[in-house]
C-alpha cells in the first residue's frame, strides 16, 4: 500500500497549488470559471502522466548533460497533442483557455515533477505520483474557480446561484485571484499547523 | 503523405542539430576552464561565506587567492592552521595575526534615558533617522538588534540591560557588526584587553544627565595609569591597548563604572 | 515605423497589461525572488534581455520556417527549444566575455528557461501579431518591442515587490500568513492598483 502513498500525497500533504506553490500562473489565470478550471487540470494531468511515463522509461539511457532538454521536448510534445485535441474537440473550452494550454509546458508543476521524481522512479510510481499531482492540481484548480466564479459572477459552472447580490467584479479580474490564493494557502497553513500540533 | 510526415521531423531535426552544435561549439570557444587550484582553495577554506574578506563568498576569496589579488590573512575567520596551511599551498610567507574579538562600546541600555517614546520599524538604523535615535545620548546603543540579525555566526544576544552581549567563543572578528551599527559602536579587540563602554562627545554633564553609566570626563583614569596608556579627549576617555600593562587602577577609580576589563 | 504605435504597445505591456499582475506570468519567480531588491533587480534585467532576444529568434522561426511549410503546431515544441537552447548560449558567452555582468544577474539565467514570461510573450506575439497565417505588418518590430516591454514590465513589478516586502521584514504578520499568503495578498493590491490603468485610452 505504500503505492497509494505516492497517489495520495499530491492530494494533500504535497499539493502543487497550495502547498509546494508550483505551476501558479495557469491557475490564477485560468480559474475564471469552473468549467475552466476543470478543463485545465484534466488537461495538465493529461500531460503530466503521459510526460512521466517516458521520462521515466527514458531515465537510464539519456545522458547528464542533456537531461533537461529532452525532458522538454517530451513535455512539449504531449502539449503539443493535448493542445491539437483540444482544439479538435472541445473548441471553446480550447477558446476560453487560450495561450494558457501551451503554457503548461513552462508550468513549473510538469518539469518539476519530471526533474524531480519521473527520473528517478520506475513508471508505475511515476504514474501513480503524476496522478496525484494533477488530480491535487485539478481539485485546486476547482475550489479557486468556484470561489471566483460563485463571488465575482454569481454562478458556478453557468448556473446562477443567487439573484440577489451584485456581484464585486474584481473577484474575475485580476486582484481577486491573488487575494482568494493567498488567502486558500494562508487556511490551509492554519488548517496544517493545527493538526500538527494535535 | 509522407511529406507531411517528413517535413515537421526534418524541420525539427535541423533546428535540433543547429542549436545542438551551435551550443557544442559555443562550449569549446567560450567555455572557461576552471582553475584546479580553486577547489582545493575552497576546501581549505572556512565555507562559513560571512563576506568579511570583502569578497562574493569564499569562493570569491578562493578566486582571489588563485589570482594573488588576496592574501589567507584577508580570511579573518580562518583558523591559524588554515591560513598557515594556504600560505603552503599558495607558498607565501607566514603572517603572524593577533585574535581579536568584537568589543561594544556603550553601557547605556536601561541605564540611559530616552528622549522620546518610539514606535516604528525595529531596526536601529531606522531609529537613527529620527533625530539620530530615541536615546537621549544622540550617541548610545538604541538596542533593536541591528548587530544580532548581521552576525553570521549568532554570536551577539541582547541582554537583561538592553545592551548586546558579545560570546568571545563564538566570535570569529568577521567586523559584521561594526557596519551594521548606525552609531559605530563595536570595536576589534584582543582578546585580553580594558576598554571604556562609552562613545559620548558631550560634556560630563550633558551625559551625566543623559546616563547614569557614561564617561563624564573627570580624567581621574588619566591620573590613576601608572602607563600612561588612557587619556581624556573631547570629552571621553580612550584607552591604547598598545601601552596598556594590564595594572586595572582605571577600573577601580571610575566614578561611573564605564572602563571595563575583559579576559 | 510609427513610434506611436511603439509607445503604445511599451504602455500597454509594461502597465495596462501587466505580465505578471495581469497576465499572471512569471509568478513562480515572483514571487520566490523577490525577498530583497538586489536579486528582484538582477532577475528582472536577466528576463528583459531574454524575453528581447527570444522574441527575435522565435519571430524568425514562425515567420520563415513553420508558417511557410504549414507547421503551426510545432510552435510550442520549436519556441521551448530556442528558449532552452539561447539560455545555455548566453550563460556561456556572458560568464566568459562579461563576468562582472555573469555576477549582476548571470546565476538567474538557468532559471528563466522555465519561467512562463518569456515563453508567454513569443507565444503571445505570434497570437496578436499575426492574422491567418500571415505576418501584420510592421510585425517584427512590435513583437520585439512587446518582449522587451515583458520583461520591462516584469522588472517594475518584482522591483515594487521586493521593495515592500523588504520593509515587511519588521512588521509583526501572522504566522499562516509568513511569506507566501502575505506576499499574494500585497500582489492583489499591486494588481488592483495596476487596474486602474485599464482605462487608459493612449
Amino acid at each position: 500500500m505504500k503505492m497509494m502513498g505516492e497517489f495520495v500525497k499530491g492530494l494533500w500533504r504535497e499539493n502543487p497549488t497550495f502547498r509546494i506553490v508550483l505551476g501558479l500562473c495557469p491557475t490564477l489565470a485560468v480559474s475564471t470559471s469552473v468549467s475552466n478550471g476543470i478543463g485545465m487540470g484534466v488537461a495538465a494531468t493529461f500531460v503530466l502522466v503521459g510526460s512521466n511515463i517516458f521520462v521515466s522509461l527514458i531515465r537510464g539511457i539519456v545522458p547528464e548533460k542533456v537531461r533537461i532538454p529532452c525532458f522538454i521536448v517530451i513535455i512539449a510534445t504531449f502539449v503539443t497533442i493535448v493542445d491539437l485535441l483540444m482544439k479538435a474537440y472541445a473548441p471553446a473550452l480550447s477558446r476560453s483557455l487560450g495561450m494558457f494550454v501551451p503554457l503548461i509546458v513552462v508550468n513549473c508543476m510538469v518539469l518539476g515533477r519530471a526533474e524531480a521524481f519521473a527520473s528517478k522512479a520506475p513508471p508505475f510510481k511515476s504514474i501513480l505520483d503524476a496522478l496525484g499531482m494533477g488530480i491535487g492540481f485539478t481539485w485546486a484548480l476547482i475550489l479557486i474557480s468556484a470561489i471566483r466564479e460563485s463571488l465575482g459572477n454569481g454562478t458556478i459552472l453557468g448556473i446562477t446561484i443567487s439573484r440577489s447580490f451584485e456581484p464585486p467584479l474584481f473577484m474575475i479580474l485580476a486582484p481577486g485571484a491573488l487575494l482568494t490564493i493567498g488567502i486558500l494557502i494562508a487556511l490551509i497553513n492554519y488548517l496544517t499547523m493545527k493538526w500538527k500540533a494535535k | 503523405m509522407i511529406m507531411r510526415i517528413l517535413t515537421p521531423v526534418l524541420a525539427m531535426a535541423a533546428l535540433g542539430l543547429i542549436f545542438g552544435v551551435g551550443l557544442a561549439y559555443t562550449l569549446k570557444i567560450f567555455g572557461i576552464k576552471l582553475d584546479p587550484k580553486m577547489f582545493k582553495l575552497i576546501s581549505m577554506l572556512p565555507g562559513s561565506n560571512c563576506g568579511a574578506c570583502g569578497k562574493a563568498g569564499c569562493a570569491g576569496f578562493a578566486e582571489a587567492l588563485a589570482r594573488g589579488e588576496a592574501t589567507p590573512s584577508g580570511c579573518v575567520v580562518s583558523s591559524e592552521e588554515a591560513r598557515r596551511s594556504i600560505d603552503l599551498f599558495l607558498g607565501i610567507d607566514y603572517e603572524v595575526r593577533t585574535k581579536t574579538i568584537a568589543a561594544f562600546l556603550c553601557n547605556g541600555g536601561i541605564r540611559a534615558k530616552n528622549k522620546y517614546s518610539y514606535r516604528g520599524i525595529k531596526s536601529c538604523k531606522a531609529a537613527t533617522l529620527l533625530f539620530g535615535g530615541y536615546k537621549a545620548c544622540s550617541f548610545g546603543c538604541l538596542g533593536l538588534g541591528d548587530c544580532v540579525r548581521e552576525c553570521p555566526f549568532h554570536a551577539i544576544t541582547i541582554g537583561v540591560d538592553g545592551l548586546p552581549v558579545v560570546d568571545p567563543k563564538k566570535c570569529n572578528s568577521c567586523g559584521k557588526c561594526m557596519k551594521a551599527c548606525p552609531k559605530s559602536l563595536y570595536v576589534l579587540l584582543p582578546e585580553k584587553c580594558y576598554y571604556v563602554k562609552c562613545r559620548s562627545k558631550d560634556t560630563g554633564a550633558q551625559t551625566a544627565r543623559a546616563c547614569s553609566s557614561g564617561c563624564i570626563a573627570c580624567m581621574k583614569c588619566e591620573k590613576a595609569c601608572p602607563s600612561g596608556a588612557v587619556k581624556v579627549e573631547s570629552n571621553l576617555s580612550k584607552i591604547d591597548m598598545g601601552k596598556c600593562k594590564y595594572i586595572g587602577r582605571c577600573v577601580e577609580v571610575c566614578p561611573t563604572k564605564v572602563i571595563a576589563k575583559r579576559g | 515605423m510609427d513610434l506611436s504605435t511603439y509607445i503604445t504597445i511599451i504602455i500597454s505591456t509594461i502597465f495596462i497589461n501587466n505580465f505578471i499582475l495581469s497576465r499572471f506570468l512569471g509568478l513562480c519567480s515572483f514571487i520566490g525572488v523577490s525577498k530583497n531588491t538586489l536579486p528582484s533587480v538582477s532577475m528582472g534585467l536577466a528576463v528583459t534581455f531574454v524575453t528581447t532576444m527570444a522574441s527575435i529568434i522565435t519571430w524568425l522561426i514562425y515567420n520563415y520556417i513553420l508558417l511557410p511549410y504549414n507547421l503551426e503546431y510545432l510552435r510550442t515544441l520549436s519556441f521551448i527549444l530556442v528558449i532552452a537552447s539561447f539560455v545555455q548560449f548566453a550563460e556561456i558567452v556572458i560568464q566568459k566575455k562579461a563576468p562582472a555582468l555573469y555576477k549582476v544577474f548571470g546565476i538567474y539565467l538557468p532559471l528563466i528557461t522555465v519561467n512562463c514570461a518569456v515563453f508567454g510573450a513569443a507565444v503571445l506575439n505570434t497570437d496578436v501579431f499575426f492574422l491567418h497565417g500571415h505576418a501584420v505588418p510592421g510585425s517584427f518590430m512590435k513583437s520585439l518591442i512587446q518582449g522587451f516591454g515583458a520583461g520591462a514590465g516584469f522588472t517594475l513589478a518584482m522591483f515594487i515587490m521586493s521593495g515592500i516586502r523588504e520593509r515587511l521584514e519588521y512588521a509583526d504578520v501572522p504566522r499562516s500568513m509568513k511569506d507566501i499568503p502575505i506576499t499574494f495578498i500585497i500582489a492583489s493590491l499591486m494588481s488592483m492598483a495596476f487596474l486602474g490603468f485599464s482605462g487608459f485610452k493612449i
